[in-house]
């Protein structure tokens, strides 16, 4: 379903005002109304509670079955009976409802929701994920929630939504040859904090976000919930996407220029500092995959950069694509066996490693590094584990070293 | 409908992500949020599960609830009899999980709210009270969530829809 969106009026409004079940007063700021989304995806984590929900309120229907998809995606390689219980439990509710759905090993629900055209410019998208902001890279509001507002629109094929302020994100200059585009939004978050950012719709402005890649502008996307947004458009060359000529926004300028790579120290993703401050840090385990970073283009530069290279003795490189279809192109295009041929491990497609709901699990005091989105204490299973992040380009230097890179040590 | 309601307060202190509420693992096994109670803060605040009494209330200095979208976070601290969340800043998705499952997440400078304290809270008048002097104030929150509330949640509202077949 394409629409077309306008200049001239905050994207988040358009989107609102466009997808009302019925006149509840103005698309305002902080007002309260009544939208139909056009799709709501379930993931795995959510689906068994969505399920346990549907059963105690006497539920047993959804409003489209063409518009619900459930994808298994956290849970792919179940290592945990209860676990597996709970999985069987959502498969036979998926199967009841008659929705669609994506089995384990066909991807990340982000990932699938722009291959399968889920999201497109105009899109209303509910998603049962933090992370489902990643629809603003194109032109979707994608909008995370929790399994009791899901089951609602599931039921009802309606949400209700506080209309968000916002605000411009104006970006300046160019960052340095190797800083890529989550380098520039944890930095942002570093100096900026959540603040300015909470609640808001966040349209990105300028030069640079324009002419990201679409894995760069998704990657980026996908960190909209970590600066603490509601939401976030990256607008794109063909001004499919506009932003920012809406009156009466205010408007945040970053400049960039000179901007290096980072890693994010543990335990929170606004402990960023740039790469050379962490440089030495002995790492044991790389992680690449997630929603942030897990697309051909993050596959294909950690498969440039082992190429002919062996990973570091001690240290595992687990590589996890974000879609089986990211996964086959991969493969076509050599780059699996690329890494395969330098002892990396590669997962079946998903959410992989990123949650602890699967493994690898890091070990005790293990430092890791990871190119997700995230690094909260306990999040990849293990509270004693020390989570590092970065891009694709420096998690792969880092699987050759055993040890965080420096500026200089990028290829 | 009066919306006064008293609380002891428990401190946290620093950005609280729904990961240091619940690790994702558990939501994972299980779905009654009795069998999650126990989790509750696991890793961030070891031992506090064990000194947590009906009607606490978090007290928060900083942004309370960023991060995932597991409303899980928010029946975990139902399960564990919190009937109360202040915090200065809510991450966005934790904040519309509270009201949805009709635990008040009330926005408001925490600073003179002190670990132990006795508070009253009236949502109605936007006010926090220790005794009897108002200690702190917040915006009176929109009907439609003080609505959500005196039904009890979100889901106690929903009806389905006749196109449903």
């Amino acid at each position: 379903m394409k629409r077309r969106l306008k200049s001239g009026t905050p994207l988040a409004e358009q989107i609102i005002a466009d997808h009302r079940d019925h006149e509840d007063g103005p698309v305002e700021p902080g007002r309260i109304v009544t939208a139909t989304p056009d799709r709501i995806y379930v993931q795995d984590g959510n689906a068994p509670t969505v399920a346990r929900l549907y059963e105690q309120y006497g539920f047993s229907t959804v409003f489209d079955p063409e518009r619900v998809s459930f994808v298994f995606d956290h849970s792919v390689l179940v290592a945990n009976v209860d676990m597996a219980d709970r999985m069987k439990d959502a498969d036979a509710f998926a199967a009841r409802l008659g929705v669609d759905v994506r089995a384990r090993g066909q991807g990340i629900s982000h990932v699938i929701a722009a291959e399968a055209e889920w999201f497109t410019p105009g899109a209303l998208v509910l998603g049962s994920d933090s992370h489902t902001c990643v629809g603003g890279a194109f032109g979707a509001l994608g909008l995370g929630m929790g399994a009791s507002d899901i089951v609602a629109a599931m039921v009802t094929g309606t949400t209700w939504l506080r209309v968000p302020e916002t605000v411009e994100l104006r970006i300046t200059g160019t960052p340095t040859r190797a800083a890529r585009s989550r380098d520039v939004l944890l930095t942002l978050l570093r100096e900026r904090g959540q603040e300015p950012f909470l609640y808001r719709s966040v349209e990105f402005t300028g030069a640079w976000a324009r002419d990201l890649s679409s894995d760069a502008s998704a990657g980026l996307a996908s960190l909209g919930v970590e600066l603490g947004a509601k939401c976030v458009f990256v607008p794109d060359a063909e001004g499919t996407i506009p932003t920012g000529t809406a009156q009466g926004v205010s408007r945040i300028e970053f400049d960039i220029s000179g901007l290096q790579p980072t890693v994010a120290l543990p335990h929170l993703p606004g402990n960023t500092v740039p790469l050379d401050e962490a440089a030495g840090t002995p790492i044991s385990y790389v992680f690449l995959g997630s929603c942030t970073n897990s697309r051909l283009e993050d596959i294909a530069e950690a498969a440039a950069v082992v190429r002919g290279h062996r990973v570091r003795q001690g240290t595992q490189f687990v590589v996890t694509p974000g879609s089986n279809d990211i996964y086959r192109a991969a493969m076509r295009a050599g780059h699996i066996d690329t890494l395969l041929e330098a002892g990396a491990v590669v997962t079946p497609a998903g959410c992989g490693a990123c949650v602890g709901t699967q493994g690898p699990l890091p070990a005790r005091g293990e430092n890791v590094l990871s190119t997700m989105n995230r690094n909260f204490r306990g999040r990849m299973g293990n509270p004693e584990a020390n989570i590092y992040l970065s891009s694709p380009l420096v998690a792969a230097v880092t699987a050759l070293c055993g040890a965080v890179p420096g500026v200089e040590d990028l290829p | 409908m009066t919306h006064i309601s008293t609380h002891r307060v428990r401190r946290v202190a620093g950005t609280v992500s729904t990961d240091d509420i619940i690790p994702a693992r558990y939501k994972h096994m299980h779905t009654d949020p009795g069998r999650l109670a126990p989790h509750l803060f696991e890793a961030y605040l070891p031992g506090f599960v064990e000194s947590v009494r009906p009607g606490d209330a978090i007290v928060s200095d900083s942004v309370f609830g960023i991060g995932s979208s597991r409303e899980q976070a928010v029946s975990t601290l139902l399960a564990n009899g919190i009937s109360l969340v202040i915090a200065p800043r809510f991450g966005r998705i934790l904040f519309r999980n509270c009201w949805n499952l009709a635990l008040p997440a009330i926005e408001a400078d925490t600073g003179d709210l002190s670990e132990g304290m006795t508070i009253s809270v009236d949502l109605e008048r936007g006010e926090i009270r220790s005794e009897g002097d108002v200690i702190a104030g917040f915006p009176k929150p929109p009907l439609f969530l003080l609505e959500m509330i005196a039904s009890g949640g979100l889901l106690n509202r929903v009806k389905p829809s006749p196109s449903g077949a």
